[in-house]
């Protein structure tokens, strides 16, 4: 208990304001605690079970408002106002579609293309919609953040450039990260202050070449150590010839190989993240992350143990530890006071009238 | 009584936080300072509590104030009348958070043992048969493709065995329709029913069992897989336990979440083998015969692909499955 009392209590309110100086990063601080939000998930886990699932939105937004409202920035934190209806709504949508598209191809294939097109089709507004749903539902300091790109837009990206990528062989696909997460940062604003993007396509491309090299690299060096153990199994003519020495290194070569995929995506992971919020700025203002690789590894292969140790009781520790790291690791750097953001007018005044119910979220994030 | 709160208010227009105390009088809240503003406590919101996160109390147009002293708020909400939900209460001490967990973990082990079956049980046999004739109707042709060749059996001698099974009586009325598809194997003796409502029987398995009782006996398992509606059973079953693997587990590793949904469909398998089993036991009895020629075929069949272990299998073990039979007797 004596841990809390100083970060609740008495907060230096002024001092604070004048730190928010031109050039002094702010970092980002992760106040949330494993043990806190293990019970909030146990209790949310519960009632999403014997509620047969419908509780789940109601228990999306106690989660988000539990991870939002322990982020904070120059002395305030965040807030999210999902409406749980809304939430149940989109999932309700995307179960049925999902079920859909899964019988669809049970039934003949045409009836699986049919229901392909279908997805095609809508996917993309929803992932429009709910890109909306979460940036409105999320403030900062009592200002709203919103999002103004044009369904349009989000059809290029989220439709016509993942056919291309696909179409020329997967040469794209860095190319049409770029344009995604450009589309979402450019259209991104807090209050009336926009966001824009700044990593060039070449930026992505360098990044996916790294992540490549460091996967293939990594797989191959396991495929020479295990090479001279895998050749001999295969002379002795497959498992059913080989003694237990062999089996048991078999399992291992596996083992690590799948450690090794799965320690690669944090890899990756790192790498975007800088990349992306390095290159973004808010207004004038400009952000920093500084995400290690190796630390992103050791948090995801020992989370990993844990939670298959525990049976799965070890996720929302879990998922804490992921976030606190990939949080206070970033930092805004302010180009002036961070009390000068205004809210966006326009958007004070639809928020009030029909535009905000009909929003529905989806959860998907890419 | 007149306890005074220390917090920042923001307007909802700008980014601007602003020192304001909070002070409660007559069921209004007040707030004086840099800002002054008065509401009923009617109209307020207060955050739920956290245990290091700052409160907020939130105005109707969507000011809100963030509260400094966490301690005299407690003190100032006791006195208004505020109370904590009870989601809030039970996520907020351990031990209403043991008591989600045990209530989790019995919920989880019923539903599994029983809810699950029974609700999927009931679901497939209000479906209409159309609905697994359609979900299966490529199936066959699918099959025929990798594994199956047409049957090498002379056609006198096929419908010879598909008319004697259908002279059968079912043991209880309402059988659905069925087919019986006569093939060559690539993956040795073998019989299963398909959603479709066929029921492919393999040369390999009339030559093994050399049996035409036996024969009879295993069409009669296989049809109880089709009259119990096990196909759209187990197709319930499985994608539920998905879901549910996919919700705890799909955050951390895909590998990791199917895991658990294999190991648990594997119980479901094996009592729907089970159920077929005493499916054609009593279709045998009401034929006027015992369950010796479905024990042969357990038997001709174990010899065939040797003894398995009963955990990780599909069907349950043949000496299992006989000893069941007999007792049942």
């Amino acid at each position: 208990m004596n841990a809390e009392a100083p970060e609740t209590t008495s907060e230096p309110a002024s001092a604070d304001m004048q730190r928010a100086g031109p050039g002094q990063p702010e970092a980002f601080t992760f106040t949330g605690s494993g043990s806190e939000y293990f019970r909030i998930w146990i209790v949310n886990l519960l009632l999403t079970i014997v509620t047969l699932g419908i509780y789940s939105a109601w228990a999306k937004v106690r989660r988000t408002r539990y991870f939002y409202a322990n982020t904070r920035l120059a002395g305030s934190s965040f807030d999210y106002h999902g409406s749980p209806l809304a939430i149940l709504r989109g999932r309700i949508v995307a179960l049925l579609l999902f079920g859909a598209y899964n019988i669809a191809f049970r039934v003949s294939d045409a009836a699986g293309f049919a229901m392909l097109l279908v997805l095609g089709a809508l996917i993309p507004w929803m992932l429009w919609k709910s890109l909306q749903f979460k940036l409105y539902n999320s403030s900062y300091r009592g200002i709203r953040f919103g999002f103004g790109g044009s369904a349009g837009k989000a059809y290029f990206v989220y439709l016509v450039l993942p056919v291309l990528s696909a179409l020329s062989l997967l040469l794209l696909v860095p190319f049409t990260h770029q344009r995604i997460k450009k589309f979402q940062h450019d259209h991104s604003r807090y209050g009336a202050t926009s966001f824009s993007f700044h990593a060039a396509p070449g930026r992505f491309y360098k990044a996916y070449l790294v992540a490549s090299a460091v996967g293939l690299g990594g797989m191959l060096a396991i495929m020479l150590a295990f090479g001279g153990a895998l050749a001999g199994l295969a002379e002795a003519g497959g498992l059913r010839g080989a003694g237990p020495a062999a089996v048991g290194t078999l399992i291992l070569f596996l083992l690590v190989l799948y450690a090794w995929i799965f320690s690669f995506l944090p890899v990756f992971f790192t790498l975007l993240q800088n990349l992306i919020w390095n290159n973004t700025r808010l207004g004038e203002h400009r952000f920093e992350s500084r995400l290690r690789a190796g630390r992103m590894i050791f948090i995801a292969l020992t989370n990993l143990i844990g939670i298959v140790v525990t049976l799965g009781l070890f996720i929302p520790f879990a998922q804490v530890r992921t976030l606190k790291y990939r949080i206070e690791s970033m930092s805004l750097i302010p180009s002036g006071s961070l009390d000068a953001f205004l809210a966006d007018a326009q958007q004070q005044a639809s928020a009030t009238g029909e535009g905000a119910a009909d929003l529905l979220d989806v959860d998907l994030s890419l | 009584m007149h306890e005074t709160i220390p917090a920042f208010y923001f307007d909802g227009k700008s980014s601007r936080r602003f020192p304001v105390s909070l002070t409660v009088q007559d069921r209004v809240a007040v707030i004086s300072g840099e800002v002054q503003r008065a509401c009923p406590l009617a109209e307020l919101r207060v955050s739920e509590r956290l245990r290091h996160a700052q409160r907020t109390v939130t105005f109707p147009d969507g000011a809100y104030l963030e509260i400094l002293d966490p301690v005299a708020f407690d003190r100032l909400l006791a006195t208004t009348g505020h109370e904590d939900s009870f989601v809030v209460r039970m996520q907020q001490s351990w031990r209403g958070a043991l008591a989600a967990f045990a209530l989790t973990a019995v919920v989880l082990f019923l539903g599994y043992l029983y809810a699950l079956p029974a609700a999927a049980g009931f679901a497939a046999r209000a479906l209409p048969e159309q609905a697994e004739r359609m979900i299966g109707g490529e199936t066959l042709a699918f099959l025929d493709r990798r594994l199956l060749e047409p049957s090498a059996m002379p056609p006198a001698r096929r419908d010879a065995l598909a008319a004697r099974f259908k002279a059968m009586v079912t043991p209880r009325p309402g059988a659905p329709g069925y087919e019986i598809v006569f093939r060559k194997s690539r993956i040795g003796p073998n019989a299963f029913a398909l959603p479709s409502g066929q029921i492919v029987l393999t040369d390999e398995i009339v030559d093994l069992l050399n049996d035409d009782d036996a024969v009879m006996a295993v069409l009669a398992h296989e049809l109880g897989h089709l009259h119990e509606r096990h196909l759209m059973q187990r197709m319930i079953q499985g994608t539920m336990i998905g879901a549910a693997a996919t919700v705890l587990f799909g955050d951390v590793s895909s590998v990791v979440a199917s895991i658990p949904t294999i190991m648990l469909d594997l119980k479901y398998s094996r009592d729907a083998e089970r159920e077929a089993d005493d499916y054609a036991v009593a279709m045998l009895k009401a034929n006027g015969s015992g369950p010796a020629a479905l024990i042969r075929s357990f038997e001709a069949l174990e010899k065939e692909t040797g003894d398995r272990s009963p955990y990780l299998s599909s069907h349950p073990p043949a000496a299992e499955r006989i000893e069941r039979i007999r007792s049942a007797r």
